[in-house]
């Protein structure tokens, strides 16, 4: 009996219980939700028995239907053209700022912290800000690029289904760049200084530097930086909700977006469901590489 | 006297207070808290009958997802103001409060005197689950300046498809950023509430969408965009941001509802008219679209007495309803009274006539899914996607297998 409330006290015991009190949490507000939704996946819900625990079972017909959706190749295709393309460019982008502000020149950090107004901003708030910029008729955007002499017609960013998923697009990576560059310059201020130095006095330029000390030694932080966009990118959907709703015609429906509307739209839970389960599936395969990647930089 | 009407039905609403335990507090959902059932409930609450509401503002575009979680989980409000389409949702699944029996020893509200098109959306299986909040319908508004700087007659706007298709071709021009028409094609109920009234016309509706005339109401939509006649924004943009182009002098004719008179007497700073919308060929059928909401207790309510109560005062103001908040009493015999602005007053004529051809959406449970078929159809054929033909047919299909 005392051992074991000293083993409570200090030891073993504290240690176990600390961790079953994570892992009681985590499983009932991250695990049970997760499995429900697996669950209803295979079941027929709609909003009117939302409420009661059990639903009528509907087999693989949720999957089925989801599958021979005529807006299921488009979907899938959308979803991946905006996942990579909004990551690819908001990495890019935010490297770039992250190594210009590196330079530390007069009001490096100031400016750098300016950028991150973007970041704090609601979704919802920013879809608004840019559904105005890229209006056809009246767009700042169009303004700009009028006046530039870049188009001469005004281009209905938000209205033209070759454009509407780009439109959307845009504005995420505006959204999340600020995000990419903070992280990536912490890991930038984590290389030593005179690694750079000694690089130098062997005759290495600014270039060669970058691809044998930057890069190399900003491996993780790169991988974690990736694999959070990725996440936080199928995560968007204010932007699709304040700037397209989808559309035109359905040719700016992502996975997310589509959904929330077979869900709260159709009121059709179960092929809702059946999107989610398919995207944690994705979702799992890049936190598997978060995790890698993260746990290499605790290794450093 | 100047409401004789809603003094006499205030006193029965006062005389029926006392029987009710004391300080009884209600929940009311609604879209805006300065639409008339807003503004009544807080009169209301502010009168000695012990009873309070508390009203809650939810956006127009979260109302239906709001409260059917709500709902699921037991924590709806007393009551509601719901758009009509969804109204059948509720009451078919029984989370609206029957108020039949009600309504039929009430001497305040005679729901006979409604008008069949609000009448039907809140009946569901012969029972009567709400009253009408007001109706409004569309029409076509027009700017009598840019008719006459056209050379159009500003008293003899279009009537028929053909002369509107004309006019808005006289009328666009993009040297000075004015588009001919004004209207919304969102995928979203709004799309639907627009597009119905031309497929009516063509003598389709929402249970036969395929119907041989309703390819060329899509025709009709697509050569105002394909000819640059009404902004490509039609295509994501709703009827209050569309009409806001109209006001601010971008577009010469707009498709829109009462709603919009306050706003317009204000902003617009030219002459403008409404006139009926025009219909297919001379002496075709008119068609319009039924708007607005109804105002419904839960079925789980506590205080169905006291919320039944706020109904009869709802109803013992409805002559409010135009001369404060420009919508239209869904109630025969309640007189428009005059506004003070000319405009509207006229305004008043052709909306409560374009009202008699008001249409329903439904009443069915699953009108968002019905909805949706329509969206999909007029959004695929406006962007050049799909034939007008085929995507009707696909939207007809679909709403078979779901209305069967």
């Amino acid at each position: 009996m005392r051992r074991a409330l000293q083993s409570m006290r200090d030891g073993i015991g504290f240690d176990t219980m600390l961790v079953i009190l994570a892992l009681s949490y985590l499983f009932v507000f991250a695990g049970l939700p997760l499995i429900y939704n697996v669950v209803i996946s295979f079941q027929t819900v709609d909003v009117f028995s939302l409420g009661t625990l059990l639903h009528p079972s509907a087999g693989a017909e949720n999957y089925e239907n989801i599958f021979d959706d005529r807006q299921a190749g488009t979907v899938l295709w959308n979803t991946i053209i905006f996942t990579l393309g909004s990551v690819a460019i908001q990495f890019t982008l935010g490297f770039a700022l992250a190594l210009f502000f590196h330079q530390n020149f007069t009001g490096a950090t100031w400016i750098r912290g300016l950028f991150l107004a973007a970041w704090v901003m609601p979704g919802l708030v920013v879809g608004v800000l840019w559904n105005w910029l890229l209006s056809g008729d009246f767009g700042v955007i169009n303004h700009v690029l009028e006046s530039l002499g870049i188009i001469d017609q005004p281009v209905f960013w938000r209205s033209n289904p070759d454009t509407s998923l780009y439109s959307v697009m845009i504005a995420n990576i505006w959204y999340g760049t600020p995000f990419n560059m903070i992280l990536l310059a912490v890991g930038l201020s984590a290389i030593p200084e005179d690694l750079y130095e000694a690089a130098e006095l062997d005759g290495a330029n600014a270039f060669q530097r970058f691809w044998t000390i930057t890069l190399p030694m900003m491996r993780a932080t790169i991988g974690a930086v990736l694999a959070l966009g990725v996440i936080f990118t199928l995560q968007q959907f204010d932007l699709f909700a304040a700037i397209t709703q989808g559309g035109p015609a359905g040719s700016s429906t992502v996975a997310q977006y589509w959904s929330w509307e077979l869900s709260f739209r159709e009121f059709d839970f179960g092929r809702g469901a059946v999107i989610s389960v398919l995207m944690i599936v994705v979702v799992l395969f890049v936190s598997l590489f978060y995790v890698r990647s993260t746990k290499a930089e605790t290794q450093l | 006297m100047k409401h004789p009407l809603s003094l006499s039905a205030l006193a029965v609403v006062l005389g029926t207070g006392g029987a009710l335990a004391q300080d009884v507090t209600l929940t009311l959902w609604t879209e805006s808290a300065t639409a008339p059932e807003g503004v009544f409930a807080q009169e209301f609450s502010e009168m000695d009958n012990g009873i309070t509401i508390d009203v809650r503002e939810i956006r127009f575009d979260d109302l239906v997802t709001d409260t059917l979680r709500a709902v699921a989980t037991n924590t709806n409000p007393d009551l509601i103001a719901i758009d009509n389409p969804d109204h059948a949702a509720f009451a078919s699944r029984g989370a609206f409060l029957d108020i039949t029996d009600r309504v039929a020893a009430s001497d305040v509200i005679d729901i006979e005197a409604v008008f069949p098109g609000p009448r039907a959306s809140l009946t569901w299986d012969g029972q009567v689950y709400g009253i009408p909040r007001a109706s409004n319908t569309i029409a076509l508004y027009y700017n009598r300046d840019m008719f006459e700087a056209a050379g159009l007659d500003p008293d003899s706007p279009p009537t028929t498809w053909d002369e509107l298709l004309d006019a808005a071709r006289t009328l666009t021009d993009p040297d000075n950023d004015v588009y001919g028409i004004a209207f919304s094609a969102r995928a979203s109920e709004e799309g639907t509430f627009q597009f119905l009234p031309w497929a009516q016309m063509a003598g389709g509706g929402f249970e036969n969408i395929n119907a041989d005339g309703v390819s060329d109401a899509l025709a009709l939509w697509k050569t105002f965009l394909d000819e640059g006649l009404a902004s490509p924004d039609t295509l994501t943009r709703g009827q209050w941001d569309s009409t806001g182009t109209f006001n601010g002098g971008n577009a010469a004719m707009a498709i829109s509802g009462p709603w919009e008179l306050g706003r317009m007497a204000t902003d617009a700073n030219f002459n403008w008219g409404v006139t009926l919308l025009p219909v297919k060929e001379e002496g075709g059928p008119r068609a319009s679209a039924l708007g607005d909401f109804n105002i419904a207790v839960f079925a789980n309510s506590e205080n169905p007495d006291a919320a039944f109560q706020f109904l009869e005062y709802y109803w013992s103001q409805l002559d409010r309803v135009w001369p404060e908040f420009t919508r239209l009493p869904s109630v025969a015999g309640v007189e428009l009274a005059p506004t003070g602005d000319d405009r509207i007053d006229a305004a008043a004529a052709v909306f409560t006539e374009q009202l008699g051809y008001a249409v329903n959406r439904g009443p069915h449970p699953d009108w968002p899914r019905i909805s949706k078929e329509i969206q999909d159809a007029f959004q695929a054929v406006l962007t050049g996607q799909a034939d007008a033909q085929e995507a009707l047919d696909d939207a007809a299909d679909g709403i078979d297998s779901i209305i069967n």
